[in-house]
């Protein structure tokens, strides 16, 4: 083919292409529908996950909960919940608070590979992706805090540990045999103010464990919500490390649920 | 001289469209990402109204489950829940999946209407 003869094929190569970027693009673009959760934007995906643990915290079903989850690839569920629990947290109002508390329970809860008891045999959606298996019967008591069954102050003791990085308001929360329990909310107050936080948020230091970091010279008191009984005068101590270097040293308490 | 340039030009425009299928299709194919809930599939869009059900089964927040609900486009919550109640049957979904449905669907739809005037 002579050079001549080249061109307007290369124009018409351009000109098909123009029109079917212009069909594609204008005409006749792209709409989504049909997709799948684990295409949502980032911020629907928080929301969906968030979703799931309120509906977890109402039913207590753990595989259910699970095989939601497993819609999500790559999602380490304790890990990212957890994590997702102390964003909604940190929005202090709104519905963010009882989210919070449903992720960290479910985060937990995943941590500890529990079982949820039993439920009728029910399925969620039709399709293989998203089938829920019937639930697995389990008698396992949900170690959650039960109305007339308050947690008392168990103990209180000043901790020397040079491996904190910061001086921290340990508290345990544990059930009558011991179990950690997850999800109890803890106000910490403080002359110029108050903060709360949950347990269960960091499912490897233990379901029932939750931490506050204290500054130097102040004096905080806490209470878990739930509860009357206060702590008070917790302050950050001197410490020393082996070759004498000072440090704060970090408070650890204990609360467990009167049997 | 168009007669003569004609059949490459329309061979040139067929070879140009061929190429951009192949590419649009098989190199670089239409990755689904950034979506929102509008778009889920019948089946996960019924599950997320049922998700909504069973939280407010349990906290009674209609706000909260409206505000959920208005994720997934400008209808009217109660309709998203009718159509999953519809979903659910034609699935046999369970007997309680769907009583968390329809106490939310009645709940929904006992509030009032836009435009509609209250009764004093």
């Amino acid at each position: 083919m002579s050079r001549s003869g080249w061109f307007p094929f290369l124009i018409g190569i351009g000109l098909g292409l123009a029109g079917g970027l212009y069909y594609a693009w204008l005409i006749n673009p792209v709409e989504y529908t049909d997709t799948a959760p684990d295409s949502l934007r980032a911020d629907f995906r928080s929301d969906y996950l968030a979703l799931i643990a309120s509906a977890y915290a109402a039913t207590d079903d753990l595989v259910r909960a699970r095989t939601r989850l497993a819609l999500f690839s790559g999602l380490e569920p304790s890990t990212e919940l957890a994590a997702l629990a102390q964003q909604r947290l940190a929005l202090g109002s709104g519905f963010g608070e009882g989210e919070a508390a449903a992720l960290a329970q479910l985060a937990a809860d995943l941590a500890n590979q529990r079982r949820s008891p039993a439920s009728t045999a029910t399925r969620g959606p039709s399709t293989a992706s998203t089938l829920v298996p019937t639930p697995l019967p389990s008698s396992t008591p949900r170690p959650t805090p039960t109305p007339g069954a308050p947690f008392s102050l168990a103990s209180q003791e000043q901790v020397c540990n040079p491996l904190l990085a910061a001086p921290l308001i340990q508290v345990e929360v544990s059930d009558a045999a011991e179990g950690g329990v997850p999800g109890v909310e803890i106000v910490v107050v403080w002359d110029a103010g108050q903060d709360h936080f949950f347990t269960g948020l960091k499912p490897e230091l233990g379901q029932g464990y939750a931490d506050f970091t204290m500054t130097e010279g102040v004096s905080y008191t806490l209470r878990l919500a739930d509860s009357g009984q206060l702590v008070t005068d917790l302050s950050t101590h001197p410490c020393e490390q082996p070759d004498g270097t000072p440090y704060l040293g970090s408070w650890l308490i204990h609360f467990q649920q009167t049997p | 001289m168009l007669a003569t340039h004609l059949p490459r030009l329309i061979l040139g425009a067929l070879l140009g469209g061929f190429l951009a299928l192949i590419y649009g299709w098989l190199i670089r194919p239409v990755e689904y990402v950034d979506t929102t809930p509008d778009s889920l599939r019948i089946d996960f869009r019924t599950d997320y109204v049922l998700m909504v059900a069973e939280s407010y089964s349990a906290d009674q927040d209609l706000d909260l489950a409206q505000f959920r609900l208005a994720a997934l486009g400008p209808l009217a919550p109660d309709e998203y829940a009718t159509d999953a109640i519809d979903y659910s049957l034609e699935q046999s979904f369970s007997r309680t999946d769907l009583e968390h449905l329809n106490h939310l669907a009645i709940a929904l739809r006992a509030l009032p209407q836009p435009g509609e005037i209250q009764a004093p």
